[in-house]
């Protein structure tokens, strides 16, 4: 083990960036939040440092490794202000990113919405190269004609390139000409080919993989090395990781490579969080709900455990629905995510109906109350004029909420244009985006196989608690856990994600051709690559290897993954491997064909270092005997049963003490969130100060 | 036993829990199928209905064509034997084109669902099967021509499997192990389903799922209807003429459609009868596709489900093209079929124009089936279905490049290139082939197939049969929008008949150009900004901005010129 003691978890999302440290000696927590600073989001990360350092001074020396996500990829992308990208494609596909897979996603809707594609079709350039299937060239592309596409695309400003041919998953080497030209005549350039990104068969989804990567690849780098840079000027001699958005983590300079890969980076570590206390506190069903500035993330986590799936998609333009976002094909961890949060947009549609998101103020300007410029009014407004956030009270006090600014906001765009009532207005908004919120989540959870009468709602996210009752009552949920510092609880999630990699090779031989000493040697290959990685970051942990295989009747077209639990392959049996895929098999699919040839097509590794273990720190006593001793005092804020303003008991979490329980409505200030609810709830304080509500409303 | 009612919320989620679970099916087919036309282009529907045959649930991706066909195909079986006819572990199979699909290449599995030992629902999948024997063409005379006609038998008998049917399939077909293999991917798709209601039923500590259904169809129809009731009654007309190969006469249907208080009566008499060869259409075919078009227009988001039929009256002569009497070809079904669709949205536009679009390229959907034998005398076979730019609505330009009224996603070419010896040269946006409107129509594609004459070279001939339509009638806009631009076919550069059978040497190439969509409203309301954008970015040529919009888009700025683009459009109007 390094003798250096503290870890520091580090979220940049869109609005703010959030801190968790850890003392890996005493399992002493402390927290921290700040502003996201968009055109370089390391400021906010030196800010939060400096910040934590006053309270722990000399952190920074003592830092074993910093583990890091950020939502700034998929913001970049759902906004579209990634970098002007090109594409260099083969004669006669410039289209093949525009025209998709042509399949409506919703068959009986005839005005359904499909993405623009990232890159307009003026930047896409065509060469005159072309490889066969079986990776022979059947065109060789000109370097001088290369050099002109690159030439091209730079005239027009590509600040970034993604080269994505055809056939090239089998020989790479025209896309490999490209690399090395764009290399060399625009060395500021960033590049992305698709052999590297994504070296597999579906010229659509391997272009689409390769020029989302591309489009993030500049932002990314840039702020990567902008980071590296700044901790070691502030003395960080620690380990730099970045979450992976499969639940892994990953080195800088994997990240950079390959931006794709980290695009659900920062709401995974909510997931990893959520699966950690899912298990800790033995919850079935779990519903973890992150709500940030600008969205809404969500993940069924079931007896602990959350699914990873091979492909996703982002942005979707329409309700959520799937087929209707860009696809993007790297293995990631199953979340929903869609545009909900405090900063959220309210304004008139077309019909004259209120909506409220997806378009998101950011970070800056930011809502009307944040009054850094912002004009338009958000869910947060709406939230401090329901009384349910306290101006003096946000971020502890640290920033200071206009809440008259927001009220002529919302006066002036929702309640005048809509005829509605003042309270009508900011409650409709509150709604509105539950509304939103609850609709995706019931979705969700139904695709996953699970019901949301029973789960058991996890909030984060520093508005997650704010929405996280209203929520619970429009998906029927019976009880809500809010851990302690739930605003920024989701970089808790980086101190208990697995130090893991997964590597893979694709060899197609049939079961009945196959050399089982050449596969040991396939599987040995790649247990050292993986090692090599992870060796840095071992010490004395012992790295464990899981072996699988993808394998397939012969002919068909997707595989199924059989776990391989020998280590040692050249011994194995061929029948006993048989058995092992027909076993997978029919638990799959009912039956299986023991007639019929099947073949192995990938081989993969999975290596991983111990978990390092997370003790939840108990409550110190520093909090109160009694209840009285926590409550702050009482605020007027709206409660939709009464229908009217009414009292809330306010009370400090950090006054609370194991056992302490009370009931509804109340209003459980921290500083980065507030957690509301309403009259029906009844709250009890654990030993660990979790938050545990009870909604008696429910069934 | 009174019925007992669920509360909204439960409600909502046991319905969702259905369509996931039927969704999980359908996943399961891409994971398990062998032809690229089930595990790329997603020709397959799944589907469950109660054990009266009523459906509750398809899946989301379903084809319009199979699942409205089915869910009156599917009843009509299930009704054919007393509910103890059936037994745990049963599996029955079928293609009659009158029972379900209209055409024999779709193949259906059925299986009953028990739960604690008595039958609560059926799943039944329909997949769009590679190959089926027979002359692949659409000029044969009768269906017997067509291929191996499967009556409903059991592949599996109380979970005994019944060996001889899938033999007698195997030999009747070209592609044995790929139609096998999908025949399994069938079960497994139903197995999947099969599965997931017990647990879902288990779960929710349901003996059945009899109420759940009557209160899902319930709520259903009665939204359909509070849509129909808004609109006026009325008779309203339109007629559709569609082409058909050199030397056989047009097809012309007419629709009369009538609005009374919530029903709905689609009247298709007058249509042209039975033709002597495959574009004849069943009734469940036809069916489908006016179905498509209503559901379509009044509750395009509820999830379908038997409720959504019941408004809906079809009446069709028996012996006409669109209700066929066996032993008619039917291979074609789709090149009439398709489009009930659009004659539906004419008759209705003018009552609900917000609510329709614009002919489309993407009717008939296309396919074309490639098969051959490569250098070493190995036989390959590949289908690809493609459609065409969309219609445009009143405030969307047309989608592109879809199937529509169907479905199906195309082959990608890297699949096509390892599946079969041909190159495919080009795939790409067709420019200026959207028909022009203040909404454009969808952008048709091209397609360029290379027959290798190296060393790759296949033994000739190359097949190529060609289900298409569009070649002589456009896409038709509407409300003064223009029409899309027509399909080709080039063999070498040269405009072939491409209905029935083409054979390629080596060297040869083919163009295959799918139709542009119709444009909706006058192209000289068009906002001359998105024109420019339209030049700019190469999807309209500049002289088709001046010609058929009026607007003058500066070559080398992109920018409009709006002083000419005035003079140009005050001629115009």
């Amino acid at each position: 083990m390094s003798n250096k003691f503290y870890r520091l978890g580090c979220d940049i999302g869109g609005t703010f960036t959030d801190f968790v440290l850890l003392n890996d000696r005493t399992g002493e927590i402390r927290t921290g939040k700040c502003l996201t600073t968009p055109r370089d989001p390391s400021d906010a990360v030196e800010e939060g440092i400096r910040v934590l350092e006053r309270s722990t001074p000399g952190f920074v020396a003592e830092m074993d490794e910093l583990i890091h996500g950020t939502t700034l990829v998929i913001n970049s992308i759902i906004e579209r202000k990634g970098a002007r990208t090109g594409l260099i494609t083969t004669k006669g596909f410039r289209d093949v990113l525009e025209i998709g897979r042509e399949i409506r996603y919703a068959p009986y809707d005839i005005f359904a919405e499909f993405p623009r594609p990232l890159v307009p079709r003026r930047f896409r350039i065509e060469v005159d190269e072309r490889v066969r299937s079986d990776g022979s060239v059947l065109k060789t592309l000109d370097p001088e004609e290369a050099r002109r596409a690159v030439q091209m695309l730079l005239a027009m400003g590509a600040e970034s390139i993604a080269v994505c041919l055809i056939n090239s998953f089998e020989n790479p080497v025209h896309e490999l000409m490209l690399e090395e030209i764009i290399k060399k005549e625009a060395p500021a350039v960033s590049v992305s080919i698709s052999y590297r990104v994504l070296p597999q068969i579906r010229e659509y989804e391997r272009t689409s993989t390769t020029v989302t990567n591309a489009y993030v690849k500049p932002l990314t780098e840039h702020y990567l090395s902008r980071l590296a840079g700044r901790l070691e000027s502030i003395g960080f001699k620690g380990k730099l990781f970045i979450m992976l958005s499969s639940g892994g983590v990953t080195s800088v300079e994997t990240a950079a490579e390959f931006p794709v890969r980290i695009i659900e980076s920062g709401p995974t570590a909510a997931v990893i969080a959520g699966q950690y206390y899912g298990r800790h506190f033995s919850i079935p069903d779990m519903f973890c709900f992150d709500m940030g500035g600008t969205t809404a993330k969500s993940c069924l986590i079931q007896k602990g455990v959350a699914g990873v799936v091979p492909t996703f998609e982002v942005g979707r333009v329409q309700r959520f629905m799937k087929g209707s976002g860009l696809t993007i094909q790297v293995p990631v961890v199953d979340l929903m995510e869609i545009g909900a949060g405090g900063g959220s947009i309210a304004k008139i549609s077309k019909m004259g109906t209120l909506q409220v998101g997806p378009e998101s103020s950011g970070a800056v300007p930011g809502p009307i109350c944040y009054g850094r410029g912002g004009v338009d009014p958000c869910v947060t407004d709406a939230d401090l004029l329901l009384g349910y956030l306290d101006e003096n009270y946000f971020l502890g006090g640290e920033m200071r909420l206009d809440k008259e600014g927001a009220g002529r906001g919302v006066e002036e765009k929702v309640v005048n244009p809509l005829g509605v009532s003042f309270i009508q207005a900011i409650w409709g908004i509150h709604d509105l985006i539950n509304e939103t919120m609850a609709a995706a989540a019931k979705t969700h959870i139904a695709e996953k196989g699970g019901n949301p009468k029973i789960v058991t709602i996890a909030a984060f996210g520093g508005a997650g608690p704010v929405h996280a009752y209203g929520l619970a009552k429009k998906l029927g949920a019976p009880r809500l856990l809010v851990p302690p510092n739930a605003g920024v609880g989701s970089a808790m999630g980086f101190f208990t994600a697995p130090r893991a990699f997964d590597v893979l090779r694709s060899h197609k031989v049939s079961l009945a051709d196959a050399s089982f000493a050449e596969i040991e040697d396939i599987f040995r290959g790649l247990e050292e690559d993986a090692a090599k990685i992870l060796r840095k970051e071992a010490g004395d942990d012992v790295i464990r290897f899981e072996r699988s295989m993808d394998m397939r009747f012969v002919g068909q077209g997707s595989e199924v993954n059989v776990p391989e639990a020998s280590r040692e392959f050249a011994a194995a049996v061929k029948d006993n491997v048989r058995r092992l895929f027909d076993d997978t098999y029919e638990k799959l699919y009912g039956r299986t064909y023991p007639d019929s040839e099947v073949e192995f097509v990938n081989f993969r590794v999975r290596a991983s270092l111990p978990e390092r273990l997370l003790q939840l720190p108990r409550l110190d006593g520093k909090g109160g005997q009694t209840l009285a001793d926590a409550v702050k005092g009482e605020r007027l804020a709206y409660s939709p049963t009464a229908r009217q303003f009414i009292p809330y008991t306010v009370y400090d979490r950090y006054r609370l003490f194991p056992t302490a329980q009370f009931s509804g409505p109340a209003i459980i200030e921290e500083k980065e969130s507030t957690l509301i609810v309403g009259e029906d709830a009844h709250v009890t304080t654990d030993e660990f100060g979790f938050l545990w509500i009870d909604l008696q409303g429910a069934r | 036993m009174m019925a007992c009612m669920f509360d909204p919320i439960t409600l909502e989620i046991l319905w969702r829990r259905l369509i996931s679970i039927v969704d999980e099916a359908d996943g399961s087919v891409a994971r398990t199928a062998f032809s690229s036309l089930l595990r790329d282009a997603h020709d397959y529907t799944c589907m469950f209905t109660d054990p009266m045959g009523r459906e509750l649930a398809q899946g989301t991706f379903a084809t319009p064509g199979q699942s409205g066909a089915m869910a009156l195909g599917v009843k009509n079986l299930i009704r054919k034997f007393p509910k103890e006819y059936y037994k745990p572990g049963d599996i029955f199979i079928t293609n009659d084109p009158w029972a379900l699909a209209g055409h024999l290449n779709d193949v259906c599995v059925m299986s009953p669902i028990f739960y604690k030992e008595r039958l609560v629902a059926f799943t039944s999948c329909v997949f769009h099967h590679s190959d089926i024997g027979g002359r692949v063409a659409s000029d044969n005379h009768d269906v017997f021509e067509e291929g191996l006609f499967i009556p409903l038998v059991k592949l599996y008998d109380g979970g005994v499997p019944n060996p001889s049917v899938l033999d007698m399939i195997r030999w009747n077909v070209r592609t044995p192990d790929e139609v096998i293999g999908d025949i399994r991917s069938q079960i497994a798709a139903n197995h999947v389903c099969a599965e997931k209601i017990c647990r879902m039923l288990k779960e929710s500590n349901l003996d059945n799922l009899n109420d759940l259904a009557d209160q899902i169809v319930t709520l259903t129809e009665r939204n359909m209807r509070e849509e129909i009731e808004k609109i006026p009654d009325g008779v309203y007309p339109a007629k559709g003429i569609i082409e058909q190969m050199k030397g056989k006469e047009d097809i012309v249907i007419q629709a009369k459609v009538e609005i009374k208080g919530s029903d709905i009566i689609v009247d298709l008499d007058g249509s042209s009868g039975q033709v002597n060869w495959g574009g004849n259409v069943v009734f469940n075919f036809t069916y489908a596709y006016v179905f498509m078009a209503i559901k379509s227009m009044f509750v395009p988001d509820i999830p379908n489900n038997d409720g959504c039929a019941r408004p809906i009256k079809l009446l069709a002569p028996e012996g006409s093209v669109v209700n066929c009497k066996f032993p008619a070809a039917v291979a074609a079904r789709m090149g009439v079929g398709h489009f009930l669709t659009e004659i539906i949205y004419r008759a209705l536009s003018g009552v609900l124009p917000m609510s329709v679009i614009a002919g489309s390229g993407g009717t008939p959907a296309a396919m074309n089936v490639f098969y051959g034998k490569r250098g070493d005398g190995k036989p390959w076979h590949s289908v690809i279905i493609r459609g065409g730019g969309m219609g445009a609505g009143a405030v969307n330009d047309g989608n592109y490049v879809y199937i529509f009224p169907a479905n199906g996603a195309n082959t990608p070419v890297e699949i096509f290139e390892s599946d079969t010896p041909l190159i495919v040269e080009k795939r790409e946006l067709l420019i200026d082939s959207g028909g022009c409107g203040k909404m454009k129509g969808g952008l048709g594609k091209r397609e360029v197939f290379r027959v290798p004459d190296d060393e790759y070279a296949p033994i000739p001939p190359v097949n190529l049969g060609i289900q298409a339509g569009r070649y002589i009638y456009p896409a038709e806009g509407l409300f003064e929008g223009r029409p899309g631009t027509r399909a080709q076919f080039l063999v070498n550069g040269e405009s072939e008949n491409s209905y029935g059978l083409t054979q390629l040497k080596p060297g040869d190439a083919v163009t295959i150009d799918a139709p542009g969509g119709g444009g909706y409203g006058s192209p000289f309301e068009r906002d001359p900004e998105i024109i420019a954008n339209d030049v700019v970015e190469g999807y309209v040529s500049i002289e088709s901005a001046r010609n058929d919009y009026g607007v003058a888009v500066d070559p080398f700025t992109g920018s409009v010129n709006m002083e000419e683009t005035d003079t140009l459009r005050k001629h115009r109007k």
